[in-house]
C-alpha cells in the first residue's frame, strides 16, 4: 500500500523535523556553554523582591472561558464556510451565483444573530457590570 | 515510502500520547498528551488523503478545544492538579475502584463481542484494497457536496452552533443579585 | 509533485537531462532522490534565512526605535552595529538556564518548543517566489492559519509552567488574545478565498499581477478594509505592541516568559520575530501581489526567481518596518480594550467585508474595481 502523491506533504514533515532538531540543538549547545549553579535565591519565582506565598495556580474569572467558547463556535463556523468560499467563484461562473449567495448568507446570518445576542446581553464585555462572586476570584 | 513514515509516526504519536494521557496523574499534563494525540489523528487523516479534514482537525481541536480545556481547568482551580492516591489499583493506568473496574470489563466484553459478530459479517464479504487511492485535493469536492446534496445539513449545523453559542453564554452568565 | 520546489526545477531541460543521464548511469530512478534533496536544501536554506531574519529583526527594531526616539542605537559591534544580533545570541547561549522551584518541568521544556514548532511549520508553504516555494499545497492558506494556532498553546503553557502569578496572568491573557484575534484573521482571509476560489498561495498570487491596480487590496472597497483588518489582527496575534499586554514590561514584568532565561527565552523571542515575518508575508501574498514582477516579466524562467524573491522580501520587509514603527508610536492597550476591539469592532467589520465581497462577486462577476472603470 502506498500513496505516491502524498509526497507533496513531505516538506511539512521536514520543517517540523528541523524545528525539533533546532530545539534540541539549542538546548544541547546551552548545556555545554552555560554554567549550572542552582541556588535557592535564584530559583525563587520572581515577585519584585518579595517571597512568593503559596502556589501561583488560583481560580480564574469565567470570562476567559466565555471567550474560549465563543472562539470555538466561530472557528467551527469559519471551517464550515471555507469549502463554500472555495467553490463560490466556480459557481458564479456557472451562473448559480445567487443560489450560493443565499446559502452562504443564511449561514452567516444565523451566526450573526448569535453574536448580536451575546453582545446585547453583555457577554462580550471583559469587565462585567456586575461582578460574579466566587470563593477565590483572582484577576 | 513517505506514506509509511507518515502513518507510523502518526499512529505511534496517537497511541503513545493516549496511553500517557491515561497514565499520568497530573491533569494539565494529561491535557497536553491529548494535544499530542489529536495531532497524531490529524496525521492519520492526512495519510488517508483527507487533507482538508486533517487541517480542520488541527485548527479546531488543537487550536481551540485544547486551549478551551486548559481554560476550564484553570477556571475550576484546585490546590495542585495532581491526584495523590497511591493504592495498588492506582498504579495500573485505569481510573476507579474495584467495582467500577469489574463493571467496565463486563461492559467492554459485551460490547466487543457484539461488535466482533457484526464486523465479521461485514469483513467476510468485502475485498481488502491493495492500494490506497491516490491523493487529490478534496476541498472543492467537499464544497460542492455541501452546496448541493448536504445543503440542509449545512444550514442545520449553523443552527446547532447558534444553540451552542447561546447556551454557553447563558450558562456562563453571572447570577444577578449575588452582591458586588 | 509538480507543485513543489523540485517540480519547478524539473521543468527546465538541463536539469531533466542531467537526471536522466544520472539515472541511466547508476541504474535506478533518481527523480525521487532529486525531490528529497531539493526539499532538504530548501528547508535548510529557509532555516538559515529565518535565523537571520529573526536576528536582524531584533537589530532592526533597536535601530528603528532609536531613530524614532532620536538616539543612535547599537553601533559598536561590526559596521553600524549590524553584528549585534550575533553578540546577543552568543550572550543568550552562555547564560545560565534557571528553572524556578516548583515549576512544572515537562511543560517548562515544552512551551518554547511548541512556539518554535508552530512557527517553523508554516514556512513550508510561504511563497518566496514562483519556484522557491517548498510546496504549493492546495490547502496552503488554511494549513498556515491552523498551524499558527499552536503558538497560543505554547504561550499558555509558558505562563502556566513558571509557577509565578505574573507569568500565569500573562499566559492566560496571551492565550485569550491569540484565540480571539484568530477570528478576524480567518474571516479576512476567507474574503480573499471567496474572490479567488482557491486555497493555494500560488493561485492567489497568480490572480494578481505586478502592477498595483491588480492587487487584491484594490479589488473592491471591502478588500481594502479587509487588508487593514488582517494586518491589525495579525499584529495582535503575534503579541506585538500595541497589543503586547501578555508580555508587557511595565505591568507584568515580561509576562509569560518572565522565568525563562538563556536560550529558552531566546527561542521565545525568535519565534515572535519570525511570526511577524509570517504575518507580513501572508498579508503581502494575499493582498499586495506577492512576488509578481510587473507585467509578468520573465514568467516561468529560472532567471526571474531571484527578482521575484527580491520583490517578495522587499514588500515583506516594508510591512515589517511598519510593524516596528507601530510599536514605538502607539501606547499599549488595556486588557478590556483589547477584547473589545476584537469582538466588537474587528469581527463585525470582517464579517461585513465577507458579506460585501460575496455580494460583489455575484453582482459584478468577480471583476475588480479597476476593470469596471476601464470597461
Amino acid at each position: 500500500m502506498s500513496n505516491q502523491a502524498l509526497e507533496v506533504f513531505m516538506p511539512i514533515s521536514i520543517m517540523m523535523g528541523i524545528a525539533v532538531l533546532l530545539f534540541i540543538g539549542a538546548l544541547l549547545a546551552a548545556k555545554f556553554l552555560s554554567p549550572f549553579k542552582p541556588n535557592k535565591n535564584k530559583n525563587m519565582p520572581y515577585e519584585c523582591g518579595e517571597e512568593p506565598v503559596g502556589t501561583a495556580w488560583s481560580m480564574f474569572n469565567v470570562r476567559f472561558y466565555v471567550v474560549g467558547l465563543i472562539f470555538i463556535i466561530f472557528d467551527v463556523e469559519s471551517v464550515l464556510m471555507f469549502p463554500v468560499a472555495v467553490i463560490f467563484k466556480k459557481m458564479v461562473s456557472l451562473g448559480l451565483g445567487s443560489y450560493v449567495l443565499i446559502i452562504f448568507l443564511s449561514f452567516v446570518f444565523i451566526l450573526i444573530s448569535g453574536i448580536a445576542y451575546c453582545w446585547k446581553k453583555g457577554d462580550l464585555d471583559w469587565v462585567k457590570s456586575y461582578t460574579k462572586t466566587s470563593i477565590r476570584d483572582a484577576e | 515510502m513517505y506514506y509509511w513514515i507518515l502513518f507510523l509516526t502518526s499512529a505511534l504519536l496517537t497511541i503513545g500520547s493516549s496511553v500517557l494521557m491515561l497514565w499520568t496523574k497530573n491533569l494539565i499534563h494529561s491535557c497536553i498528551f491529548l494535544l499530542g494525540s489529536l495531532i497524531g489523528i490529524a496525521g492519520l487523516y492526512l495519510s488517508l488523503g483527507a487533507d482538508f479534514v486533517a487541517v480542520t482537525q488541527i485548527m479546531v481541536y488543537v487550536g481551540g478545544i485544547v486551549i478551551l480545556m486548559l481554560f476550564a481547568m484553570m477556571l475550576t482551580g484546585g490546590k495542585d492538579f495532581v491526584s495523590k492516591r497511591q493504592k495498588i489499583l492506582d498504579l495500573i493506568p485505569l481510573m476507579g475502584n474495584k467495582k467500577s473496574l469489574i463493571w467496565a470489563s463486563l461492559v467492554a466484553f459485551v460490547f466487543l463481542l457484539s461488535q466482533a459478530l457484526l464486523l465479521m459479517k461485514i469483513f467476510s464479504s468485502v475485498k481488502v484494497l491493495d492500494e490506497v487511492s491516490a491523493y487529490s485535493p478534496s476541498v472543492e469536492k467537499i464544497g460542492e457536496l455541501l452546496i448541493t446534496s448536504h445543503e440542509l445539513a449545512f444550514e442545520l449545523s449553523s443552527v446547532l452552533l447558534l444553540g451552542a453559542l447561546v447556551g454557553a453564554a447563558i450558562i456562563a452568565r453571572p447570577k444577578k443579585g449575588r452582591g458586588n | 509533485m509538480e507543485n513543489t520546489i523540485g517540480g519547478f526545477f524539473l521543468k527546465f531541460d538541463f536539469i531533466k537531462n542531467a537526471i536522466a543521464s544520472g539515472s541511466s548511469a547508476i541504474g535506478f530512478d533518481l527523480t525521487m532522490l532529486f525531490y528529497i534533496m531539493m526539499f532538504l536544501v530548501g528547508a535548510v536554506a529557509i532555516t538559515a534565512l529565518l535565523a537571520t531574519v529573526g536576528g536582524l529583526g531584533t537589530y532592526a527594531e533597536r535601530k528603528i526605535s532609536a531613530d524614532i526616539q532620536a538616539r543612535i542605537g547599537p553601533n559598536r559591534v561590526g559596521p553600524f552595529g549590524i553584528l549585534q544580533f550575533l553578540a546577543d545570541g552568543i550572550k543568550m547561549m552562555t547564560k545560565e538556564d534557571i528553572m524556578p522551584s516548583g515549576a512544572d518541568k515537562f511543560l517548562f521544556y515544552l512551551a518554547p518548543f511548541l512556539c518554535i514548532f508552530g512557527v517553523f511549520s508554516t514556512f513550508a508553504v510561504i511563497p518566496f517566489s514562483e519556484g522557491l516555494q517548498l510546496t504549493n499545497l492546495d490547502i496552503g492558506i488554511f494549513y498556515l492559519i491552523a498551524i499558527a494556532s499552536l503558538v497560543g498553546v505554547g504561550i499558555f503553557l509558558g505562563g502556566y509552567a513558571s509557577n509565578s502569578k505574573w507569568s500565569l496572568l500573562g499566559g492566560m491573557r496571551g492565550a485569550a488574545q491569540i484565540i480571539s484575534y484568530e477570528i478576524p484573521v480567518t474571516i479576512s482571509i476567507m474574503s480573499i478565498v471567496l474572490l479567488s476560489g482557491t486555497l493555494s498561495f500560488t493561485e492567489v498570487i497568480n490572480m494578481q499581477s505586478g502592477f498595483p491596480h491588480n492587487w487584491f487590496i484594490f479589488h473592491n472597497p471591502f478588500t481594502f478594509i479587509g487588508f487593514f483588518v488582517l494586518f491589525i489582527a495579525g499584529l495582535a496575534e503575534t503579541n506585538r505592541a500595541p497589543f503586547d499586554l501578555p508580555e508587557a514590561e511595565s505591568e507584568l514584568v515580561s509576562g509569560y516568559h518572565t522565568e525563562y532565561t538563556g536560550i529558552r527565552f531566546g527561542l521565545f523571542a525568535l519565534a515572535e520575530y519570525i511570526e511577524i515575518f509570517v504575518v507580513s508575508g501572508v498579508s503581502v501574498s494575499l493582498f499586495l501581489g506577492g512576488y509578481n514582477l510587473p507585467g509578468h516579466f520573465l514568467h516561468g524562467t529560472l532567471g526571474a526567481q531571484p527578482l521575484q524573491f527580491a520583490i517578495f522580501m522587499g514588500k515583506t520587509f516594508f510591512l515589517y518596518y511598519v510593524v516596528i514603527w507601530i510599536r514605538w508610536t502607539f501606547p499599549r492597550l488595556r486588557a478590556d480594550h483589547l477584547m473589545t476591539i476584537c469582538w466588537k469592532y474587528l469581527t463585525p467589520i470582517a464579517i461585513f467585508n465577507l458579506i460585501g465581497c460575496a455580494f460583489w462577486m455575484v453582482l459584478f462577476n468577480g471583476k475588480s474595481f479597476y476593470d469596471l472603470l476601464m470597461h
